[in-house]
């Protein structure tokens, strides 16, 4: 899965489950800030992102996350 | 979608339930959709407005046990322990200043509300300063002498009457009002003799949807004491604690207190010389209502 393709979906899961708006939605995007996500839901989502891509973000990588972008190059550099 | 001290009672479930055993993950990601399912922002919205009835109502409850306690067992000690006057109304502010932070600390904590002070640095720590504040709410005083300990206020009657505060204040030695004769000589007379003085130039709170209105007394002080005047203009929004408006009446949204400290400025800035006093008055009280109003808009 290239990194177009796991963009698309991590914007789908935001959207559809964690009723985040679709405009705020930028690679750039502050998961914390903009998006209002909290650490709870930051497990959720690494969860879901395992089962998508059959990759496991340690939670340490995870922990220096802020942006969609850091999400798409910890999950690419793996 | 505001998660807020609903988020800190979820965490504390995650962490403690019997189900957060070997895949923590899986279990922390289930309690996410669970709580995505019962939590929308609607009701998240109504749990955030209990929440804050709650916590005001221990705010309130923990300020008069406060209160009670220091009355009771703190200010009798010391009078034992400290003889000397002077060190007693040092020790008596500091001890108000530490109380009122605590207060504020605790609001901040619970979520209550929120405050932010700018411009700490216009204020002199050696004193000779007449501060100047608006009152939108119940607790300015609270908050400005929490961040200003040390200053000299004008107390009322009530409050000199009331057995929580009673010990706490005349301790402190703050000028009363209860000769209001005296009040604008005492005032001047603090000042005079180095101390910083907070007035509160409204003399009661700000009644909402009104132009602000400056009494003349601050002024007066100000122009027989030729003293710095430091402007602090606290604004709360939403409206919270507001005259007319029981303690228990909760905004939407939780209210942050914006308390600004504007540069010190000399009467001789605001009104120009040669004018008799009471048009000098006038002018600077005229002066005052701008600046406040420019502040606040």
């Amino acid at each position: 899965m290239d990194s177009d393709e796991l963009y698309s979906s991590i914007k789908g899961i935001l959207i559809d489950q964690f009723e985040v708006d679709e405009s705020a939605i930028s690679l750039d995007a502050n998961l914390y800030d903009e998006l209002e996500i909290d650490s709870i839901d930051a497990v959720d989502l690494l969860v879901q992102l395992k089962e998508l891509t059959g990759k496991k973000i340690s939670p340490d990588v995870f922990k220096d996350v802020r942006t969609i972008r850091d999400v798409l190059s910890a999950l690419t550099s793996l | 979608m505001e998660y807020t001290t609903v988020s800190v009672w979820c965490r504390i479930i995650v962490t403690w339930a019997p189900w957060n055993c070997p895949d923590n993950e899986q279990a922390l990601a289930q309690f996410a959709r669970i709580r995505r399912y019962y939590l929308t922002p609607r009701r998240m919205k109504y749990l955030d407005l209990a929440w804050r009835f709650v916590g005001t109502s221990l705010l309130w409850f923990f300020f008069g046990l406060i209160g009670l306690i220091v009355s009771v067992f703190v200010f009798p000690l010391l009078y034992l322990l400290v003889r000397d006057a002077d060190a007693r109304q040092i020790t008596a502010r500091n001890l108000i200043a530490a109380a009122f932070g605590a207060f504020m600390w605790g609001g901040c904590r619970m979520g209550v509300f929120s405050f932010r002070v700018t411009g700490m640095e216009h204020r002199d720590p050696d004193g000779g300063q007449l501060i100047l504040a608006n009152h939108p709410t119940l607790i300015d005083v609270v908050l400005l002498l929490s961040v200003l300990p040390q200053v000299d206020c004008v107390i009322k009657e009530a409050v000199i009457r009331n057995p929580f505060m009673r010990a706490s204040v005349t301790t402190a030695n703050y000028i009363s009002n209860f000769e209001p004769a005296d009040l604008l000589a005492s005032c001047v007379e603090r000042l005079e003799s180095g101390a910083s003085l907070l007035l509160f130039p409204e003399g009661t709170r700000t009644s909402s949807g009104r132009p602000l209105e400056f009494k003349l007394g601050a002024a007066e002080v100000a122009i027989r004491a030729q003293a710095q005047i430091l402007p602090v203009v606290v604004d709360c929004r939403p409206q919270f604690l507001a005259k007319h408006e029981p303690w228990y009446s909760i905004p939407r949204s939780r209210p942050h207190f914006a308390v600004t400290i504007l540069p010190a400025i000399s009467v001789s800035k605001l009104v120009p010389g040669g004018l008799d006093e009471r048009h000098a008055r006038y002018e600077l009280n005229e002066a005052l209502v701008s600046l406040f109003e420019a502040e606040l808009a």
